[in-house]
């Protein structure tokens, strides 16, 4: 036992910190009741919901990215390897896995399976259209290129095709044995078994309880899922068509369909809520050939900065793909960039088997269909804002971590920047626990670099507070309750969303008939696994009013149902402390979805269509 | 603000009555093991409340997960095998105390056909027990005798007058308080304040710029233990102390479980659980005993609940969903 009392060290004079600050502590916490359905509120959520159509960030233009297929610049001595993804492989990888397709228009296709050797047939047929990862990435870094140095989306066009396979279609496509080699629990069970697990309503009166989905609920699980997206709508009509016709005679009971497409400009690439959605996502690691500095995922710091060894472009971290691909190399989790073996399909004994030979390569799909309630969320944040004397899009800009933009209220706490939301390689650059550094770029004709001013230390939550969606989804650089931030690199997904329904944000006085038509978001994400990624993050973080952070719970998709009630709080910080806010209403309500295996191509018409 | 007359005991329990030796002994545990100042970068501190006067700009609360991480992230393919590792013991699989090293500790009771009655959770340290022990062994005794075993007499808890830490009624035959080597308040103690200094030669992450004598972020911090509380800890005061602010532990000091989660369990009937929680020391937020267990009568007991449909079989799935704090203030020195 230590018992010796220390002597005291001389303290060394630091920079002096505002002392007339509010502590941001709850023993001064002062709850803030609002008032959610008041005429000021009605009279203010028009204005607030029409300002919402003026955010558009501003791409730059003139700008030529370095070579597609190799930039020998980007290769840092002395790194780890990264997997090479020969020609093969690329042609199974599916390719709304990697890249990703993120098109302006999506379909989803339920499909139940009536007759067994029917839908083989099926597979056979659909197989040749699904869309690999060569193929998309192909285009992909064609129209990357193309639009930086047009400053806007070059007239490029493409369909494409995802499928993906239920628990139970594996047991009826392929065998029992093969289905339960996939060690996924949560995959076996499906995502209707693990709703309120999630958080979801326990209450079946509740219209986001699992009974009330429109599909993947108790009686309504689908078997297939399949994804057809296009940049040209009468081309994905043309597909979805093409898919369903050869649907029915394989007696694929089509469950329910769900048409996506991107909001219209100025609103395109935001979500319902008029928030841009989607600006950070992990870098997968790995090579499309061995030459040098041919990575799937272009590289642009500097490397004789350290940082160049964790982040693609700044702010984007890079992740071994073994954390969306089975069979892959994968995260180190105490290390920021060192990876970790492979998980094997079929480990030692007694260790369980991990997944079937022939699934390796694919990833796991989760589809959640979230009904948006953008009128009780806009009324909420002007209800809060009013209360605490803020702007109602700079109070519902802390609670997503980002203005309606993309810009990131870290680097710009006072207003929106559309500039800086238009600029990839500054728009998602910052920390939370220390002052973000400026990070060197290698040289990228045409790009002025990035002059914005860097954002702050943050630790305390102030700027971008603790229960911010964005804060609590991808902590970044803090440590959370699972230790250091390395762990948190192990949940990072790759999401493919894309919303539903006709906006209201950036009309002015809509309709009566407007408000009631059905909006939201198709959430779609690919990981390697469903419990430790997807699963960890909705319910660990998101759901908690502790984890990583204290300070509430997530105010945009985080849920609570604690025996029955639901209301969720945060702790809104402000010059005067922390004022509590009761989050009483929904905005977001699960309708749908389900837990799918995207398998490698060549086992669709291989192990599940033969 | 001025400064802390006295560390309280944790929770503020009182133990003892009013005017009891006890408590200053417990400020005295406290005070020796905290240095008026543990100066770190850029001129923050780790400080002793009672010697130092900060004005606290904010709290905050360092929290983790009660599963031992070390368990769980080797076995991240195969979950199953943590949840038997953290319980695992000769004869009755009442929990592997041995790998509970995130300062929670929890026992597991089972009926006859090995089903789980009763899990209960700890984050109380032995040096608490240690001091009372030092003032009043009859009371010791009574703790043990309310909360572990009304069997429980002096003689199992000392060997020559020493109080054993891992006497019988702490480890075999129950539970009272941490017993795991390194889950203690003096250790943890070490770690706070021991976090304001980061040593440039431990650094194993991404080295910091030439230019910056020491981390100026997490990912380079040092590659510290495998837990979940050691970085939460020192990552978490090293880059407070690098703000500069100045740190400490909010009075009073102790490991608490802050939170627990039953969103999604249900009973046999599939209907959400009731409230199954009591807390048998500590008071909302600041827990230091912690029990589940389904009232007599019920018609079922914990092992038939499930946790997002999946069955309760092993106390680890429970404590996955407990979470642990130390809660840190920050300020700056009072002119």
């Amino acid at each position: 036992m230590n018992s010796k009392k220390k002597t005291p060290r001389k303290r060394v004079p630091g920079k002096q910190i505002v002392k007339e600050q509010v502590a941001l502590t709850r023993d001064n916490l002062v709850p803030l009741e609002l008032e959610i359905n008041s005429k000021a509120v009605a009279s203010k959520f028009n204005v607030a919901l029409e300002a919402l159509g003026k955010f558009e960030p501003k791409f730059p233009s003139g700008i030529i990215l370095p070579a597609l297929t190799g930039d020998p610049g980007a290769e840092i001595p002395g790194a780890d390897a990264e997997p090479v993804y020969d020609a093969k492989q690329r042609a199974t990888i599916q390719g709304n896995t990697i890249p990703g397709f993120n098109k302006d228009h999506q379909h989803f296709l339920f499909f139940r399976i009536r007759d067994v050797r029917r839908a083989k047939k099926f597979l056979q047929w659909i197989a040749p259209f699904i869309s690999s990862m060569e193929e998309v990435l192909s285009w992909v870094r064609s129209f990357r290129a193309m639009r930086h140095r047009l400053g806007v989306n070059p007239p490029m066009s493409a369909t494409w095709v995802n499928i993906a396979f239920a628990y139970r279609a594996i047991q009826v496509l392929a065998s029992e044995a093969d289905a339960n080699a996939f060690n996924e629990q949560s995959f076996r069970q499906g995502l209707a078994a693990r709703s309120t697990y999630l958080g979801d309503p326990t209450d079946f009166k509740n219209p986001g309880h699992r009974k009330n989905w429109v599909v993947g609920g108790p009686s309504s699980e689908a078997d297939i899922l399949v994804i057809v997206a296009a940049d040209d709508p009468k081309d994905l009509e043309r597909m979805v068509n093409l898919i369903k016709r050869n649907a029915a005679p394989a007696q694929l009971r089509l469950l329910f369909e769900q048409r996506g497409d991107t909001l219209p400009d100025p609103l395109r690439g935001h979500e319902h809520f008029g928030f841009k959605d989607g600006v950070s996502q992990p870098g997968v690691r790995g090579k499309v050939s061995s030459a040098p500095g041919d990575f799937i995922t272009p590289r642009y710091i500097d490397h004789t900065d350290p940082r160049a060894r964790i982040y693609a472009k700044p702010g984007q971290l890079l992740i071994w793909p073994g954390q969306f691909l089975l069979g892959e190399p994968r995260q180190d989790p105490e290390h920021p960039f060192a990876p970790a073996p492979a998980a094997v399909a079929t480990p030692p004994p007694p260790a369980p088997p991990n997944f079937p030979a022939w699934a390796a390569l694919g990833s796991y799909v989760v589809c959640r269909r979230l009904r948006q309630n953008v009128p009780a969320f806009w009324k909420f944040a002007v209800a809060g804002s009013g209360e605490l004397g803020l702007d109602p899009v700079k109070f519902a800009s802390m609670l997503v971590g980002r203005w309606p933009s993309g810009a990131p209220v870290m680097r710009t706490p006072a207003s929106d920047d559309a500039t800086l939301a238009g600029d990839e390689w500054a728009n998602n650059h910052f920390i939370f626990n220390d002052p973000t550094l400026p990070i060197p770029l290698r040289p990228i004709p045409g790009y002025g670099g990035d002059t914005f001013p860097q954002a702050m230390q943050d630790m305390l939550g102030a700027v971008c507070p603790h229960f911010a969606h964005i804060r609590k989804a991808n902590p970044r650089d803090i440590s959370t309750d699972l230790g250091k931030p390395h762990d948190s690199m192990l949940r990072m997904v790759l999401r493919r969303g894309i919303p539903f329904g006709p906006p209201i944000a950036g009309i002015k006085n809509p309709s009566t008939r407007l408000l009631k038509q059905e909006r939201g978001l198709m959430f779609i994400c690919y990981a390697s696994t469903i419990e430790n990624q997807f699963e960890l993050l909705t319910r660990r973080w998101s759901n908690s009013p502790v984890q990583p952070n204290f300070g509430g719970h997530d105010p945009i998709i985080g849920q609570r149902d604690e025996r029955g009630a639901r209301a969720r709080f945060i702790d809104f910080p402000t010059t005067t402390g922390l004022r509590r806010i009761e989050l009483r209403d929904e905005w977001v309500i699960p309708t749908g979805g389900g837990y799918f295996f995207s398998p490698p191509i060549e086992a669709i018409a291989g192990v599940l269509g033969a | 603000m001025s400064l802390l007359a006295r560390y309280d005991t944790p929770a503020s329990l009182r133990d003892m009555p009013v005017g009891s030796p006890f408590y200053d002994n417990w400020h005295d545990f406290i005070a020796l093991r905290l240095d008026a100042s543990t100066i770190g970068t850029n001129g923050g501190e780790f400080y002793d409340a009672t010697q130092t006067d900060v004005n606290i700009l904010g709290e905050h609360a360092l929290v983790w997960m009660a599963f031992p991480r070390r368990v769980l992230m080797p076995r991240l393919d195969d979950r199953t095998s943590a949840f038997i590792e953290a319980d695992r013991t000769p004869g009755g699989d009442s929990g592997n105390r041995n790998v509970q090293d995130e300062y929670c500790e929890w026992r597991v009771e089972r009926n006859a056909a090995g089903k789980i009655t009763k899990v209960t959770f700890t984050t109380e340290t032995p040096e608490y027990f240690e001091q009372l022990w030092a003032v009043d062994r009859a009371r010791v005794v009574t703790l043990y005798q309310t909360f572990v075993n009304p069997a429980v007499v002096e003689a199992d808890l000392h060997i020559g007058g020493t109080y054993q830490r891992s006497n019988r009624w702490n480890n075999a035959d129950g539970i009272m308080h941490l017993r795991q080597s390194i889950n203690n308040l003096n250790a943890a103690l070490n770690l706070a304040q021991d976090s304001a200094v980061t040593p440039q030669a431990q650094f194993t992450g991404i080295p910091a710029p030439t230019t910056i004598p020491t981390a100026s972020d997490n990912y380079q911090m040092p590659s510290v233990a495998d837990t979940s509380v050691d970085p939460r800890v020192t990552y978490d005061v090293a880059a407070l102390v690098r703000k500069p602010f100045s740190v400490t532990l909010r009075d009073p000091i102790g490991l608490y479980m802050t939170h627990f989660d039953d969103t999604g369990w249900t009973k046999p009937d599939g209907k959400p659980v009731d409230n199954y929680w009591t807390i048998l020391r500590g008071n909302p937020g600041q827990i230091l005993r912690l029990q589940y267990e389904v009232p007599a009568g019920a018609g079922f007991v914990v092992g038939d609940l499930s946790i997002g449909g999946r069955p309760i079989e092993w106390g680890g799935q429970i404590a996955e969903h407990v979470t642990v704090s130390i809660v840190g203030v920050a300020g700056v020195r009072a002119s």
